[in-house]
């Protein structure tokens, strides 16, 4: 356990990390994974610091360990992320349904419809509720990339891409797959209203008219109204002319045409 | 005149609104809708308050759910996920649902009223372990409290907010925990369990705290079986491993002491192997043989007495105090068609509370389960109502001697559909009960002008409503015109068959099938599917259609089958058959005897072919089709797909002319490192297709490569078999095969790389449209592939055409290896799928739509020239002309084309689409926990009227029409008469 002290003194910024090596025990597998342990522990801390500190600690141990050999080192970075949190990769996915006021006043507006909204994680796969507040959570979610959707009657909701890190515990990154905005807190907002159903037209004279029945009655309109006087502003001469053309082609009145108009 | 009326009705029809969608009052008028809670596990009646009446129940298709005590109606519902299942379920403080699920580890509170989740904590512990919900009215710091076991942890939660108040871990790795027990009024807690289960082991808590007051065992040189039954609240009833041997085991003040009594001591015939009932009934245990329910009493220190030995199927419900220091139970047994409710006091067996005897329909099977609840007649006596859960999964409420609501519960686990013709109408037999008279019609009509001119007052509108909802038109019980009158037949997980009609819904029959009733000689009948048996045509309209029903014995695939063959339009099973082999697959050939029975090829597991019906007459039909019998089949577990064609007949010992062996024709096997077989999907056998031929611009064709033997067949990386997420899309393929099925052909094979399931396909024509996971861009994509003949294109030629020189008349054929080409693209889609289908139409004419079932349980419809491989971002002015939509990423989703509008198909399953005898109707049948059937016309009914046509509009127009002519014609006259004159 030479070493190990070594290391302590050395670390002596790192309060967090002595604890860690002086519970090593003399079995060298555990041993190795407190090491692990705290390597991710220093690297989470350095990179608060910046950027360029990200590489000192790593150092700083391999120097240590120059006499252990270097598999160390490969199980530095392997276990890492395994250790980041309490309960070995659970973690927990919070969010909030926000149906904004104002949307959703027509239609749906069924008693507790808040109730009726589900969130579904990778299809289906897990399936929660929203709490009066909207506020929802999935437990025991192992790291990695997930998709959240929403289902509620009335509302187009994007599903949302959650990256769950190993690495920070707790911190979620989302974004809406539908358009590819990135969320900063997992605040979920339907992209629109959905209307189910077509609207009646409320009744109008004009849209009476604008149908095709309409149209026709006014065409008729049109004829029985208008070619008469078309008829006054001819020219007499001309108009008797022309009666002479038809009469003389045989084109029948409306009135020979029916049982009536036979006589003549 | 004619010619008048005649443009008039032309314009009539042109004149009609583009629905594709619906309005507000149309809905309920083409479809309908049933919710459904599936078999109730446990529940629990809330009737304490003034106020409605409730009972709480959780089923086992993960389902919470209150129901209205009087009409069994449904206040709130909330489908839990597949993995949450619901361990156990109370009332706390009156006014919350406490559930327990996915294993102890999510404790939830819901508001009684409406259904609002309250809280929701999430329990751990350190092993997985029994989950038991206990409430007690318990006070710490103020909160009222729930006490749960669960993971190896004791929590006590507040009921509040769900905040976990104390906990205590049990990490002792052989302890197995049975009971959680507080007796009543004191405030410590009893945990009672078994350690490497030959030890008694009895922890005392501090229930204010949870610290541990005192911690007993005992071992026992025996071992113990499974449950314990509590006797009192410092007593348990346990048996040994070998069932034969009753330990009384009581722990009063922490001190165990134990008494062994041998089952045949109490009883003088060996009784086999016997099981604790879990019940909580004072100071009465039971005990269940083969034969028998036992029911044994416990009398001061450890004796026990017999107090009845029931031969019936007998159901004891959990005890129910009903005053102070009073606890009564309910019994129920089954006597010939009736059922006997009994409820006695625990103390006292041979005094009965309640004795009522209920007329119980056949088709229910037996009581499963019984849970009661009393209330005070006005009298001031005890009065009860029972809740039963029956065979079939049905759920009804029993009070004073009578059933007074019923709910078809089996109908939340359908496992097969299919479709059943009415009767014809015949002469003389008016079917319809009331027939409208002319003055009826014409009344209505006019109402109808009103509603549509807006002149309607609130009262008419109101009778409008009615009038198209309850037209009895659409629930005749025979076959209509246009082919929407149908029986819908559901096979059920419990064995049930019931017949639907589509018109409204109701149930015509239903049927408990004999064959999948559980007996000695087949423990375990599932339900595998259905076919049309028999479908009358021409030569045998005397017959009723039939269905025939497969089953087997048991859930792995070499179990014996089943087969039963039901009357469709009465629902007698007419015949029942257990079989001598397994059934792995089953064929429905397109052949049919001269009483119109269809011929079935049954596939055991050995690859033997066995055909149905066993007649000579089937025989002779199949010996000259018997080189063109192809099949077969998908090992998803060793990625191998396999052809098959008969052989000869079986060469076994026993002579049976109707069975086949066969050969294997051809195989492909997949890399199993590399590839997992996870969906395949096939063209539905009676799709019907107009034109092989498909136009496209500048007058070109191109020729569908339409096959009946395609198959589709998905795999994915088998790493990526699991959840989304939880592999590196480095690590993540799916390959897509197109298969020919005659020859083992791969007609088309295409990789995805970086996508993962779960897949979701559908094949029609000659196209196929799939579902996946895209890692990569992180949404889900859906992709078109489309087959065509090259071998065909060059037909173009009209010199070619008249001199004879083509190929047009040769037939599709899997022996010809015909050249295809495919064309394929891909689309982003918003939603995860549940079932995706096509619609379906008598003669393929009407252009095709995907029925989309999404994550959100709504059904969308989304037209396939959205999935069209030709789609361009930029189309030419021909291309435009013919129909192509520009290219955008993703597929468009329009609220109007959700055809279950503002409903939800809770649980979807799967969507059925049957065509209508119309051209431009398809019936689609979605079913899950709920059932919604409507019917969807995907190119708009262009074939019919609307149903909002108004006739009166016409009448009064063609009548104005002659009135104006009339006129015109008198003003005419009088104006020629004039002329004259003059």
């Amino acid at each position: 356990m030479a070493f190990s002290c070594k290391n302590s003194s050395k670390f002596n910024g790192f309060s967090g990390c002595i604890k860690m090596v002086m519970v090593g025990t003399s079995a060298i597998m555990m041993q190795r994974r407190t090491l692990a342990m705290e390597a991710s522990l220093c690297v989470k801390k350095s990179k608060k610091k910046g950027a360029d500190s990200v590489t000192r600690p790593n150092s700083q141990i391999s120097a240590a360990m120059a006499a252990v050999t270097p598999l160390l080192l490969l199980l530095l970075l392997s276990s890492a992320p395994s250790f980041s949190s309490g309960s070995r990769n659970a973690y927990n996915i919070n969010g909030r349904v926000k149906i904004p006021q104002g949307l959703g006043t027509k239609g749906y507006a069924l008693p507790g419809r808040m109730s009726n909204v589900k969130v579904l994680l990778n299809g289906g796969q897990n399936i929660t509720f929203l709490r009066p507040d909207g506020y929802f959570s999935f437990h025991n979610i192992p790291a990695g990339t997930h998709l959240i959707e929403v289902s509620a009657i009335g509302y187009f909701f994007s599903p949302v891409r959650v990256d769950v890190s190993a690495r920070n515990p707790g911190k979620v990154q989302a974004a809406l797959t539908e358009n590819r905005k990135g969320l900063s807190e997992l605040v979920l907002e339907p992209l629109r209203e959905e209307q189910y159903y077509e609207i009646r037209e409320p009744f109008s004279i004009m849209s009476l008219l604008k149908s095709p029945m309409g149209l026709m009655v006014g065409f008729m309109l049109a004829v029985a109204f208008l070619m008469p006087k078309l008829v006054e502003n001819m020219d007499p001469e001309e108009m008797r002319r022309a009666q002479e053309e038809m009469r003389s082609q045989g084109v029948p009145s409306l009135s020979s045409l029916l049982p009536g108009g036979a006589r003549n | 005149m004619a010619i008048m009326s005649f443009i008039f009705a032309f314009f009539f029809f042109s004149s009609l609104q583009p629905i594709l969608s619906l309005y507000e009052d149309q809905v309920g008028l083409m479809d309908w809708h049933q919710q459904y809670i599936g078999k109730v596990k446990q529940a629990v009646f809330h009737t304490h308050k003034t106020g409605r009446k409730r009972v709480v129940a959780s089923t086992e298709q993960n389902i919470i759910a209150t129901l209205d005590l009087r009409s069994g109606e449904i206040f709130w519902r909330h489908v839990l996920g597949p993995n949450d299942v619901v361990d156990g379920i109370d009332i706390a403080l009156g006014k919350y649902v406490i559930t327990l699920s996915s294993g102890g580890s999510i404790l939830r509170a819901w508001n009684l009223p409406d259904g609002q989740m309250v809280w929701e904590s999430s329990l751990h512990g350190p092993k997985h372990s029994k989950s038991l919900l206990l409430t007690t009215n318990l006070i710490i710091e103020k909160d009222n409290s729930l006490i749960v076991f669960s993971n190896g942890r004791l929590n006590a939660v507040s009921c509040i907010d769900g905040e976990v108040l104390w906990k205590k871990d049990f990490e002792e790795e052989s302890l197995e925990v049975q009971q959680v027990i507080q007796p009543p009024g004191s405030d410590f807690i009893y945990v009672v369990g078994f350690a490497a289960s030959s030890q008694f082991e009895t922890y005392k808590i501090n229930a204010k705290n949870g610290e541990l007051l005192k911690h007993e065992s005992t071992a026992f040189s025996g071992r113990f079986s499974g449950e314990v039954s509590l006797v009192s609240s410092e007593t348990v009833a346990a048996l040994d491993s070998t069932g034969s041997i009753l330990l009384t085991i009581s722990f009063h003040n922490g001190k165990i002491s134990s008494q062994q009594t041998p089952v045949s001591n109490l009883l003088e015939d060996s009784p086999g192997l016997a099981v604790i009932i879990h019940s909580s009934v004072t100071g009465i245990f039971a005990i269940k043989t083969d034969a028998a329910t036992i029911f044994i009493r416990v009398i001061g220190e450890g004796k026990l007495e017999v107090v009845e030995k029931t031969n019936h199927e007998t159901v004891v419900s959990d005890a129910l105090s009903i005053s102070e220091g009073q606890q009564a139970f309910a019994l129920v047994q089954h006597a010939g068609s009736n059922i006997h409710l009994t409820v006695k006091p625990a103390h006292d067996w041979d005094s009965n509370l309640l004795k009522e005897s209920i007329k119980m329909d056949q088709q229910r099977g037996f009581v499963h389960k019984v849970f009661i609840n009393n209330y005070i007649r006005t009298d001031r006596s005890h009065g009860f109502r029972a809740l039963i859960v029956m065979e079939d999964h049905s759920l009804l409420l029993l009070q004073q001697g009578a059933i007074v609501w019923s709910r078809e519960d089996g109908l939340a686990s359908i496992i097969d559909v299919t479709t059943s013709e009415l009767p014809v109408e015949k002469a003389g037999v008016s079917v319809a009960k009331v027939e409208l008279n002319l003055f009826e019609w014409l009344k209505g009509h006019v109402l109808k002008l009103k509603g549509t001119l807006m002149l309607a007052t609130p009262e008419d509108i109101a009778a409008i409503q009615y009038m198209r909802l309850k037209s009895s038109e659409k629930s005749k019980m025979t076959r209509d015109h246009n082919g929407f009158r149908k029986l819908l037949i559901a096979l059920t997980r419990a064995g049930k068959l019931f017949a639907l009609h589509t018109g409204d819904g109701r149930i015509v029959w239903s049927h408990l099938l004999q064959s999948l009733h559980k007996s000695e000689s087949c423990r375990q009948p599932i339900g595998l599917n259905l076919h049309q048996w028999q479908v009358p045509h021409h030569h045998a309209l005397d017959e009723n259609p039939s269905v025939l029903v497969v089953g087997r014995c048991g859930p792995s695939s070499d179990a014996l089958g089943v087969l039963s063959l039901v009357d469709s339009y009465t629902g007698k099973e007419f015949s029942s058959l257990r079989l001598v082999h397994s059934v792995a697959q089953v064929i429905p050939l397109p052949y049919t005897d001269s009483t119109e029975q269809r011929l079935h090829l049954l596939i055991d597991a050995d690859k033997h072919a066995h055909l149905y019906p066993k007649t000579p007459e089937a025989i002779d039909i199949f010996q000259s089709e018997f080189s063109n019998v192809y099949w077969y089949s998908v090992d998803d577990d060793n990625g191998i797909i396999k052809g098959y064609a008969l052989k000869t007949k079986c060469s076994g010992n026993v002579a049976d002319e109707f069975c086949f062996d066969s050969r294997e024709l051809w195989s492909i096997v997949l890399p199993s490192e590399s590839e997992k077989i996870i969906t395949t999907a096939t063209r539905k056998l009676n799709e019907a297709v107009h034109t092989q031929a498909k136009l496209i611009a500048d007058q070109d064709v191109m020729y569908k490569y339409i096959s009946s033997n395609l198959l589709f067949v998905a795999t994915v990386a088998p790493k990526a078999s699991g959840e989304i997420g939880s592999v590196t899309p480095e690590e993540s393929w799916l390959v897509v095969y197109l298969i020919d099925t005659v020859t083992g052909r791969v007609l088309h094979r295409m990789t995805h790389h970086g996508s993962q399931g779960p897949v979701q396909a559908v094949l029609s024509e000659n196209w196929v449209v799939y579902h996946y996971f895209n890692l990569r861009a992180h949404r889900y994509e859906m992709s078109v592939i489309e087959i065509y003949d090259q071998s065909r294109a060059d037909n173009k030629d009209v010199w070619k055409l008249v001199v004879g020189n083509h190929n047009l008349t040769s037939p599709v054929s899997s022996y010809s290896r015909a050249e295809v080409i495919t064309k394929s693209q891909s689309y982003f889609f918003t939603h995860s799928l549940k079932a995706i289908a096509v619609t379906l139409t008598v003669k393929g004419i009407t252009s095709k739509q995907l029925l989309i079932g999404t994550i959100g349980d709504q059904v969308l419809a989304l037209d396939k020239r959205f999935l069209d491989p030709r789609r361009s971002v930029n189309p030419t002015q021909a291309e435009r002309e013919e129909g192509i939509i520009p290219l955008t990423d993703s597929l468009p989703i329009i609220p109007q084309s959700y055809i279950t509008h503002s409903l939800r198909v809770e649980g979807l399953q799967s969507i059925i689409t049957v065509a209508a005898k119309l051209e431009s109707t398809t019936l689609v049948f979605a079913h899950g926990l709920d059932l919604f059937f409507t019917h969807y016309a995907p190119s708009r009914t262009y074939d019919s009227l609307t149903e909002d046509f108004s006739y009166a509009l016409l009448l009064i127009t063609i009548v104005a029409l002659v009135a104006a002519i009339f006129v015109t014609w008198i003003l005419s006259q009088r104006k020629e008469l004039q002329d004259r004159w003059r």
